[in-house]
């Protein structure tokens, strides 16, 4: 039953999108109209999967074929220009270019990896052990964190010049979270 | 995500863009980040996502592999029963049974439990619960335990692809941090012209599009890799190391341990009579029958409801098939409602085939777009005067290795009496990225597809020639046109166009 509701909502994303391309296509008296439009017909559908397939259910079955059916949309719209042409000159930015020191290369993945890793998992357990509210949601909400923080922290590290800042805010925050809750050590 | 798509599709009216102005300097330095993190983890992320796009159809896979059925819809209780009896009655001594019950996605009756020599084993039951035979499904295990755990030992495989699903996070929220313009740019797909722009417009065209379910599957791919870790300090924080005690918290109602022989064995049919009666709109879909004959024996039954996002609720049953109550995966409170949803979140298992086909398509595109990153990379590398031609083959070799890998597994698994898919995947993926030695990307590509395509053809022939008389499941038909398409798609996708044929 599932599948037939998630196919009969699926053209409310696509007919969402073919609107905001019909707003991406170039100036018109309409454009706000159809962005309106579009973003209203992408709400309407996640909405709408609510009572149809269920709260959590619903809107996540949603996005993930909606998404794909918008990718069929772009895919469909795709601009095939000859391969003798030059490429223009690039306007986009480039990477900034770093100097290569062996050291800061060393430690840019040590800040990115594993300790950002245990500044996360501090975070993590400081949720889980020192947080209001009941034991086994602590402990969820607290492992999600976990990758969610990492991840940010790589991605920080990773793109800040300035190591020894990111090096000193992320020992502190593993000092401080791990501290917390070593100290406290019962759920 | 790269920015060398920026330069607008067309040229439209100046107007007051409503995106925030992101400085360049900032854009610089996280394109340099998302660049080396993407560069260190291209190949690992690459696998998890191909892997992981495949192990959507893991029951799919689980049916094709052994397509004589039986095909059961429903099944009694009294019949369950009696294939854990019949299960036990070939081992007296097994420790554990998992029962898996029929659902419209493994319309089976099964039992696994190790067998008298410590081995395991999974027999398949018929409507009246008689074993009819045993399931041999060795290329889809090979292809589950790739995506989980990389075969490499549990924890360890269990942390590498928690930390890659980490890494693909960061990447994704790097790639967006570094596009400015990745909303205004949502449709601009241009195919042809400067490689490095064809390959810029299909990485974040995908990845713009693609970007819930690129969070959700890496949030919870990380969180269930790197449970074991989190649960492990967790311990060591506040029970002196004991992770047991950790994971007991998820676990309901405790039955103790008793050795001793109990006078009859569980019935496990009046268990699911008395979950029936209790929760008559929840389906059984497994059962752990945990120390059966002894005292302290006891059943964990998985309960599936409608409309749940979910892996179900959880119930224990004592050794006398009373309840003893629900771990509350859908009753409980948010933690345990979260927890239980994310495996079917991250596998797509939730909303019928559009969504198991929805997250295959999608996680090739997030495949695509780890291929696209390196390609970009590269191409970056040869406009400025610095290629790179060995890696620029030996990225294509790999890339084009896992589908060739994984057809000549799938193929050998079928047809040799003694299959060793993981094997046959190493050396599939070692001999197609030496292959980078000789030819150029192009034409390593092309080959490598062709191959591809005709391995996946000859696979699906080969089933359907091997189980032409007994394919009582539909389903194998269905698995074997569907690798026939994909052979075709492949095989069309290398014939020349007007246009360049990707790399």
């Amino acid at each position: 039953m599932s599948a037939l509701w998630v196919l009969a909502l699926t053209p409310l994303p696509l007919a969402g999108a073919t609107l905001l391309k019909r707003a991406w296509d170039g100036p018109s008296p309409q454009r706000p109209w159809l962005i309106l439009g579009g973003w209203g017909l992408l709400v309407l559908a996640i909405g709408a999967s609510v009572p149809l397939m269920g709260p959590a259910r619903g809107p996540a079955a949603i996005l993930a074929v909606g998404s794909m059916a918008v990718l069929a949309l772009v895919a469909a719209g795709v601009e095939r220009r000859s391969a003798r042409n030059k490429a223009p000159r690039e306007l986009a930015p480039e990477p900034s270019d770093r100097r290569r020191v062996a050291w800061r290369g060393w430690l840019r993945g040590f800040l990115a990896g594993p300790l950002a890793g245990v500044a996360a998992l501090g975070c993590g357990l400081a949720v889980a052990i020192c947080a209001p509210g009941q034991v086994q949601s602590r402990m969820v909400i607290g492992g999600l964190i976990v990758p969610f923080l990492w991840a940010g922290g790589m991605a920080w590290t990773l793109s800040d010049d300035k190591i020894l800042r990111a090096f000193a805010v992320l020992a502190s925050v593993a000092t401080l979270t791990l501290g917390a809750a070593f100290l406290k050590g019962a759920l | 995500m790269d920015a060398s798509s920026n330069k607008p599709a067309k040229t439209k009216a100046a107007g007051k863009p409503i995106w925030p102005k992101i400085p360049a300097e900032f854009v610089r330095a996280m394109l340099a980040g998302h660049s080396a993190l993407g560069l260190a983890f291209a190949a690992l992320i690459y696998l998890v996502c191909f892997s992981g796009s495949v192990a959507v159809f893991t029951q799919e896979f689980t049916r094709w592999e052994q397509p004589e059925g039986p095909v059961l819809r429903t099944v009694s209780p009294q019949a369950v029963d009696a294939a854990v009896r019949a299960t036990l009655a070939k081992n007296p001594k097994a420790h554990d049974l998992l029962v898996r019950l029929p659902t419209p996605d493994h319309p089976r009756l099964s039992v696994h439990g190790d067998d008298a020599v410590g081995g395991e084993r999974t027999y398949v039951a018929d409507q009246a619960g008689r074993l009819v035979g045993e399931a041999r499904t060795p290329w889809t295990e090979f292809q589950t335990e790739l995506h989980t755990v990389l075969h490499l030992p549990r924890a360890w495989g269990g942390f590498v692809v928690g930390l890659t699903g980490v890494a693909l996070l960061s990447s994704l929220v790097s790639g967006v941090l570094s596009h400015p313009r990745v909303f205004r740019d949502a449709f601009a797909f241009r195919w042809g012209g400067s490689k490095r722009l064809q390959e810029a417009d299909l990485h974040n065209r995908i990845s713009v599009w693609g970007l819930p379910f690129h969070l959700a599957v890496s949030l919870t791919g990380a969180f269930l890799g790197l449970t074991t870790i989190i649960v492990g300090v967790l311990a060591l924080a506040t029970f002196k190391g004991d992770a047991s005690k950790a994971y007991a918290l998820f676990r309901g109602p405790t039955v103790a341990d008793d050795p001793r022989p109990a006078a009859k064995v569980i019935d496990v049919g009046a268990a699911l009579a008395n979950i029936a009666a209790r929760y008559p709109d929840a389906q059984p879909t497994y059962i752990y029958v945990e120390h059966p004959g002894e005292r302290g024996q006891h059943a964990i039954i998985n309960l599936a409801t409608e409309g749940r996002l979910s892996r179900g609720e959880t119930v224990v049953v004592d050794g006398e098939s009373r309840i003893l109550g629900e771990v509350g995966y859908e009753s409980g409170s948010l933690g345990f409602r979260v927890l239980s949803a994310m495996t079917p979140l991250h596998f797509g298992w939730f909303g019928g085939w559009p969504v198991k086909i929805a997250y295959f398509l999608l996680g090739l595109g997030l495949t695509a777009v780890t291929a696209s990153g390196v390609a970009i990379w590269l191409a970056r590398r040869r406009d400025k005067g610095r290629p790179a031609p060995g890696w620029e083959r030996l990225w294509v070799a790999f890339a084009w290795s896992q589908p060739f890998a994984y057809g000549l597994s799938a193929l050998i698994s079928l047809l040799s009496p003694i299959p060793a898919p993981v094997a046959v995947w190493g050396l599939a993926t070692l001999i197609a990225c030496g292959s980078a030695v000789f030819g150029t990307p192009r034409g390593l590509s092309i080959m490598l597809r062709r191959i591809s395509a005709g391995l996946l053809a000859l696979t699906a022939i080969a089933h359907g020639a091997s189980h032409v008389s007994v394919m009582a499941d539909p389903i194998g038909w269905a698995m074997d046109g569907a690798l026939l398409a994909a052979a075709l798609t492949l095989a069309l996708t290398t014939l020349p166009r007007g246009y360049p044929v990707r790399c």
